[in-house]
């Protein structure tokens, strides 16, 4: 048992503590934050709903790139193909002959309740990631990062040109019920916060972990990066496109086109904010994007303060959550969260420091 | 002869991309940056093309150069230079942020619709030469691409400050220990990749005619995978992985048959892949000297 330093006299809180801490703390902001926003405003629901959207995502990605300390800029093609499935399997029958004529005659007729939908999406999005994994997780730096965005154009692409998967290049599928509610989807987020907690304290994720902090020293010690790599991929696939199902049933309009650089910057600027090497850095991240998002939002339809009206020029979020990112990584280049897990906030103080010593190496 | 027509096509469109290639490629050399954010360097030069060409074209060009070389400088010291002891993906994530963020001042300044104008119409015209019609265009983009490929390579191994650049892409520390100043030696590289952004946009603008807010982003796309295919840490397999690139782009559009070539782009992508998971250290690579697991 370790001893306070500061106070030599005091008796540690236990470490088991800290540890449900870093999970505890994560899901109460996360329903606290539900709580407060869903009493707000009507637009403030609205902007609620996508916010958990992009937390399943965002946490989606950081369970590869924070364990792995592999940057994936394609993680949206998993929220693609995430909301594909949820699309193809809830719009009813008919329709789908109406938007896509061409569409294969099995998933013409597959037709599911939405939450085996959801379901179905994750195994979807997790054999995505396995084969993807098995292709490019050898890869490292910049060559990933490069080889994860071909993915995404890969796989937009063929979402794009192929009518038997979809609807003609351009157009949009509609239709899709709305069948979750804001309580089903914050239980889906807050399970996919559990899961990526539970990822994270495996042997997998502290092999990865091992890894992140030192290339050399990890394979030496035998582990095999490659295979947890691969691991940590198709359970991040999974969770990201469970996100893409949610996406699918919040947006109700969905096309491969939107799944462009501007969303993927979105969800990355999220992660990286937050601090992209813990689960806690992924849902801070989350949050302080989106309320900020919801602020800019409502200051460019114009807002008044005692008498002045305030209106920002339409397009500004972009513009300001991206010098938001560029001050947090000058600045702290760790994000917020400064890449640690939630601490336990009485004293005496535990720590449970999973941060790297620096950020990714080369 | 169809054949030739097309191969002539290829080779201005690699020329572009792999001018592109060699902009990112040189900063990325010195700083390990590599710029998303080139992309944005092309358009504010584009934009200066098309709304000074019709008031005056010889201005128009040296305005061009200018912006472009100013925007890259900008960008630095701004930006890359409070970065420069982070990893190369925080530098990728913070230009990624650039780009966005410079699109969407463009869209607020110039409007989301395309600027057009006719710049240097003369050069859309095609010469016949019997058997095969020559596109001027793509003549004067292999001709630009030469010319300034060979300009970057004497001022590489002739003068002064480009000895100490390719000194500091061997080795920054090194090369800071030994006297080279940093500084300006990133400031030099900046400068220069700007004004090989210029010239990526005066091709880009006469084959289009029109400018948009996402105007850079394809081609800085296809020149960065290139660069990456042909091997980042080396100048000329990433000019030549560029070129590769747009070869393979125009040559699948221009053969591919019909009811596939919507897919062109994605056959581009596989193929990224596919050299990225064979040769992870690039095309051209010397071979050793990366860790891989």
């Amino acid at each position: 048992m370790r001893r306070d330093r500061k106070n030599p006299g005091l008796v540690p809180v236990p470490e088991w503590i800290g540890d449900v801490w870093t999970l505890v703390a994560p899901l109460g902001l996360l329903y606290l934050v539900t709580a407060i926003a869903s009493g707000v405003s009507s637009s403030a629901r609205v902007d609620l709903g996508y916010m958990l959207v992009n937390l399943v995502i965002v946490v989606g990605l950081s369970i590869f790139v924070s364990n792995s300390g592999v940057l994936s800029f394609g993680h949206l093609a998993f929220v693609a193909v995430g909301a594909w499935t949820m699309s193809l399997l809830t719009i009813p029958v008919e329709m789908k002959d109406s938007i896509m004529p061409g569409l294969l005659p099995v998933l013409r007729d597959a037709s599911l309740p939405p939450l085996v939908a959801v379901v179905v999406a994750a195994v979807v999005g997790g054999i995505l990631g396995l084969i993807a994994g098995a292709a490019l997780m050898r890869l490292h730096g910049l060559e990933a990062g490069i080889a994860t965005f071909a993915l995404l154009m890969l796989v937009v692409q063929v979402l794009t040109y192929s009518t038997a998967l979809g609807p003609k290049s351009g157009q949009s599928m509609v239709g899709i019920p709305q069948t979750l509610d804001l309580q089903a989807v914050l239980v889906i987020a807050l399970l996919m916060v559990v899961a990526a907690w539970a990822y994270g304290r495996s042997r997998s994720a502290r092999f990865l972990r091992a890894s992140r902090d030192d290339i050399t020293a990890a394979p030496a010690s035998g582990i095999d990066v490659t295979k947890h790599r691969i691991i940590a991929f198709t359970v991040s696939g999974a969770v990201a496109a469970v996100g893409g199902a949610l996406w699918a049933q919040t947006n109700r309009v969905v096309q491969a086109s939107q799944f462009n650089l501007d969303f993927t910057f979105t969800t990355i600027a999220m992660l990286v904010i937050g601090g992209m090497f813990s689960l806690w850095g992924a849902v801070v991240g989350v949050i302080v994007v989106s309320v900020l998002n919801h602020v800019l939002g409502l200051l460019e339809s114009g807002m008044q303060f005692g008498g002045v009206i305030v209106s920002l020029p339409s397009g500004s979020r972009l513009i300001i959550v991206g010098l938001v990112l560029i001050v947090v990584l000058i600045l702290r280049p760790g994000g917020l969260t400064g890449g640690r897990e939630a601490r336990w906030p009485l004293r005496p103080r535990l720590t449970l420091d999973l941060s790297p010593k620096s950020v990714i190496r080369k | 002869m169809n054949f030739l027509q097309a191969l002539i096509d290829a080779t201005s469109a690699g020329a572009v991309y792999a001018l592109a290639a060699l902009g990112i490629g040189l900063v990325f050399g010195v700083l390990r940056l590599a710029n998303f954010a080139y992309g944005e360097i092309i358009t504010a030069s584009a934009y200066t093309l098309v709304i000074v060409w019709p008031m005056n074209p010889v201005l128009a060009v040296l305005g061009a150069a200018l912006v472009g070389v100013a925007v890259a400088l900008a960008m630095n010291y701004a930006v890359f230079t409070w970065l420069r002891s982070q990893s190369s993906a925080t530098l990728l994530i913070a230009s990624f942020g650039l780009s966005i963020l410079l699109q969407r001042i463009y869209e607020g300044v110039f409007g989301a619709n395309v600027l057009s104008a006719s710049v240097a119409g003369g050069l859309s015209t095609s010469i016949d030469l019997g058997a095969v019609r020559l596109n001027l265009l793509s003549v004067v983009t292999i001709v630009l691409a030469v010319l300034l490929l060979v300009g970057v390579q004497l001022f590489l191994t002739r003068t002064s400050i480009g000895l100490q650049v390719q000194a500091a892409s061997a080795d920054f520390r090194i090369a800071r220990l030994l006297g080279v100043r940093s500084g300006l030696v990133i400031a030099v590289t900046f400068a220069i990749s700007g004004f090989i952004a210029a010239a990526v946009a005066f091709v880009l603008t006469v084959q289009s005619g029109t400018v948009g807010p996402s105007f850079g982003v394809q081609p800085t796309l296809f020149g960065l995978i290139g660069a990456v295919i042909g091997g980042l840490r080396n100048l000329r397999g990433a000019v030549v992985g560029g070129f590769v690139v747009g070869v393979a782009l125009s040559l699948l559009t221009s053969w591919l048959p019909p009811e596939i070539n919507p897919f062109r782009t994605a056959f581009v992508y596989l193929l990224v892949i596919a050299v990225l998971v064979l040769r992870p250290n690039g095309l051209f690579s010397a071979g050793a000297g990366k860790v891989r697991t």
